[in-house]
């Protein structure tokens, strides 16, 4: 299955996936509207963007009680007809990817496989590709390079 | 009226005094005549802080300006001016910082923000859209700007809170502390942090949950891809991916223009044991950028290994690692990061503590300053414990710490001696560049706005030594040779108006200018495809002469004329002995003379004429003239 995948080492942080995925999505600009959110430590000087993982599970597909969150050609969609923004999805979300914005429920929609967060990261952190499924979050990669580059506190 | 875009065509005032806020409308005209950030800054303490304003009184106004271009995907648009009337020598205080501030405020509604008078408690200020709090900054009050950032995070659990922190120094009243955003982009030149810290601010905190929109999105997105590429198949690409601005360090050096002991010499010998190529190559672990950076050059270094085992932090640049390092006679790069990882916690200008530390050694070496001056400290160069003492007791304000917290200006005053070993202008101690090496950026320290620096106008050209270039531009071929006097006038001006014109857009400079991406004519049609507002190119550059004149109207009205437009002796006497910049000193004066000429400023005075303040639209200033 294709998906975004993070390599957190290469991340710079500068939060351009949020600029241009707010603005493919509404053409104007706004971290609140981005599905993707940068997740930022200055003092270790690490960032990780989180955004949908098309996990197999997606347990808020699972958890909505209308119905609006649902997988279709490749990505997770959802129904704004349908979704009335009880932030059930946002709740269940292992990966704090799912965010409410005017009432309804915001999930990466692969930009209908061509992700241009993907396409105009500056640093390659991100990539768009057949690749596993992964649980680490942004805590998990922190603590790995802390180890890694021997950066504490 | 059309819409105008880009802009949130607000500014936020904050009466600390009596706990009060309210949102003022700023215009079109105001958007066309001053364009953004710097311009709107310096319109506003023009109109608002006058000559008998006391820097560290509650009149002061510490004023946060940002662009038209910011909170966008336009490459590098980050970046805020901060400005109020400078407590380190009372005329026109002014700095400019990158990371995630500037976005927030736009996001929050606001193009520019207004401290004015003082708070009764220590307070930082917390601005949430059109929710403006006063809070409790009892906590952190002389706590580190690291530490600051951190409580105030956690008070809201909000990592997306984007913080402006001074420092302890700033708080003890060390005149030259800056203000600083993601922990270490500092806002550090001109003691703005000392104006924050005078108002009993800790911080200024930006929550904004809006959006930017810009006026034409098809034609905007086709610049910022246009300009995506070109910076990413830029020559100047690799190195600054790699090295940030700590590249300029060996290449200074091989130019002989590195400032070493004090601008004693412009050549380190061991300047490569304190590069940026070795930084790299040894210690930096990732990049990381300010918002939206298509080129993020900042860089994560880590320590593994010896006596500062476990230092980490972000950085350095060039001008902090030059100022530890060869400025100083230091080539302990570890005992560098750690000088500069201090500065940025107790939030000092590292090159304003540099400069003092430079001046002092060179006093000790010459055998004028003894340890009873010093307090028991061997002021010998390279002599990093005591750096790191020094450092201490400036924040402090203890022993001689206090004698240096004012700037080696005053320092001479205490001590009756050594003003002409300062490398200063106007009371600011200089950057780190050799202007006999860089006789335009001579003259740019001369003239700048806010004193000694380079970042007014830094007119990279003439290092091309391309005399094809300076006939082509400014119809001189010397303009652009680095080691010649004439024309450099014509350079200087040009690069100022077009400096300010950046730092009004508020997009890097590093990227726009120095990498020549944004000249004035898109400039021009990059405001217009974001704000709707249709200006010239020539028009974008009148708005920068009118920035650059309205900040030197603001030196007048403080008393600065030509005689201020000076450098140190030693650039205009001594020609430096070794290297490729030796045998040639600066011809300030035919410098000048064509730099007014440009300007149309009076020759005798350094004043602008009221001719040039009417053509650029500046009439209201003629009675400010002496």
């Amino acid at each position: 299955m294709k998906r975004i995948t993070v390599d957190a080492g290469r991340c710079a942080g500068c939060r351009q996936c949020e600029m241009v995925c707010s603005f493919h999505h509404t053409k104007k600009f706004s971290p609140e509207t981005s599905r993707v959110t940068v997740i930022k430590d200055d003092r270790l000087g690490l960032d990780y963007p989180l955004m949908c993982r098309q996990c197999s599970d997606c347990p808020p597909l699972k958890a909505c009680p209308t119905q609006a969150i649902n997988r279709e050609g490749g990505s997770i969609t959802v129904d704004w007809q349908a979704c009335i923004g009880c932030g059930v999805c946002v709740e269940e979300c292992r990966y704090d990817a799912v965010k409410l914005h005017d009432g309804k429920a915001l999930i990466c929609d692969l930009c209908g496989g061509d992700p241009q967060c993907v396409a105009r990261c500056p640093t390659g952190a991100l990539d768009y590709s057949e690749a596993p499924e992964f649980s680490e979050t942004p805590w998990d990669a922190f603590n790995r390079l802390k180890e890694e580059w021997g950066i504490h506190g | 009226m059309a819409k105008i875009y880009g802009y949130t065509g607000k500014a936020l005032r904050v009466d600390l005094t009596n706990q009060a806020h309210k949102t003022e409308k700023i215009n079109e005209a105001e958007m066309r005549g001053y364009l953004g950030g710097r311009g709107f800054n310096a319109k506003r303490l023009y109109d608002e802080v006058g000559a008998a304003v006391d820097p560290m009184s509650p009149e002061n106004k510490l004023i946060f300006g940002t662009g038209p271009l910011v909170g966008t995907m336009f490459p590098t648009a980050s970046r805020f001016n901060v400005s109020a009337k400078s407590p380190h020598r009372g005329i026109l205080g002014d700095s400019n910082a990158g990371g995630h501030f500037a976005p927030e405020m736009k996001f929050a509604g606001y193009d520019q923000i207004i401290l004015e008078g003082r708070s009764r408690s220590p307070v930082y200020v917390y601005v949430k859209d059109d929710q403006v709090e006063f809070r409790d900054a009892s906590a952190i009050k002389g706590r580190t700007v690291f530490e600051a950032d951190g409580f105030i995070k956690s008070e809201f659990g909000d990592r997306r809170v984007q913080t402006v922190i001074c420092g302890p120094a700033a708080e003890k009243g060390v005149r030259y502390c800056g203000l600083f955003a993601n922990q270490v982009r500092a806002a550090s030149r001109t003691g703005m942090g000392t104006v924050m810290a005078s108002k009993n601010v800790k911080a200024l905190a930006v929550r904004g949950t809006g959006h930017v929109e810009v006026s034409e999105p098809e034609e905007f997105e086709r610049m910022v891809l246009e300009l995506e590429q070109e910076i990413r198949e830029h020559e100047q690409y690799p190195g600054r991916m790699r090295m940030g601005t700590t590249r300029i360090l060996m290449m200074a050096n091989d130019a002989g223009f590195l400032p070493t002991r004090n601008y004693t010499s412009g050549v380190y010998e061991d300047a490569y044991m304190v590069s940026g190529e070795r930084l790299a190559e040894e210690y930096n672990v990732k990049n990381r950028g300010c918002f939206a950076c298509t080129i993020p050059c900042s860089r994560v270094y880590s320590v593994r290994e010896g006596p500062h085992k476990g230092l980490h932090g972000e950085g350095p640049e060039y001008e902090a690692l030059g100022s530890f390092t060869s400025r100083i006679g230091n080539n302990d790069l570890e005992l560098a990061l750690k000088a500069i990882d201090l500065c940025n916690q107790l939030g000092l200008d590292i090159l304003t503590v540099a400069g003092c530390v430079g001046w002092a050694m060179e006093l000790y070496e010459a055998g004028e300053l003894t340890v009873e001056d010093t307090g028991g400290l061997e002021l010998t160069w390279g002599n990093g414990e005591a750096l790191l003492t020094l450092i201490r007791l400036i924040a402090d304000r203890e022993g001689f710490g206090d004698v240096l917290a004012d700037g080696s200006v005053e320092a001479t005053k205490r001590l009756g001696k050594g003003m002409d070993r300062t490398i200063q202008v106007k009371g600011m101690d200089l950057i780190m560049a050799d202007p006999r090496g860089l006789k335009g950026f001579g003259l740019g320290y001369a003239v700048a706005s806010r004193g000694g620096d380079h970042l007014r106008s830094e007119p990279f050209l003439e290092l091309s030594d391309d005399p094809e270039i300076g006939e082509r531009m400014f119809g001189v071929p010397e303009s652009t040779l680095r080691l010649a006097d004439r024309g450099k006038g014509r350079l200087v001006s040009y690069f100022e108006d077009w400096n300010a014109v950046i730092d009004s857009l508020e997009p890097c400079k590093n990227i726009m200018q120095n990498m020549m991406l944004l000249p004035f004519e898109r400039a021009a049609e990059a405001l217009e495809v974001a704000t709707g507002l249709r200006v010239t190119p020539e028009e974008m550059r009148e708005a920068g002469a009118r920035i650059v004149t309205l900040e030197r109207m603001f030196g007048v009205r403080e008393g600065v004329s030509r005689a201020d437009d000076s450098l140190p002796s030693r650039f205009r006497d001594t020609p430096l002995m070794e290297g490729a910049s030796s045998g040639t000193v600066v011809d300030l004066d035919l410098m000048l003379d064509e730099y007014y000429a440009e300007r149309g400023w009076d020759a005798a005075t350094g004043h602008p004429t009221p001719d040039t303040l009417r053509r650029l639209g500046l009439g209201f200033a003629v009675t400010d003239l002496p």
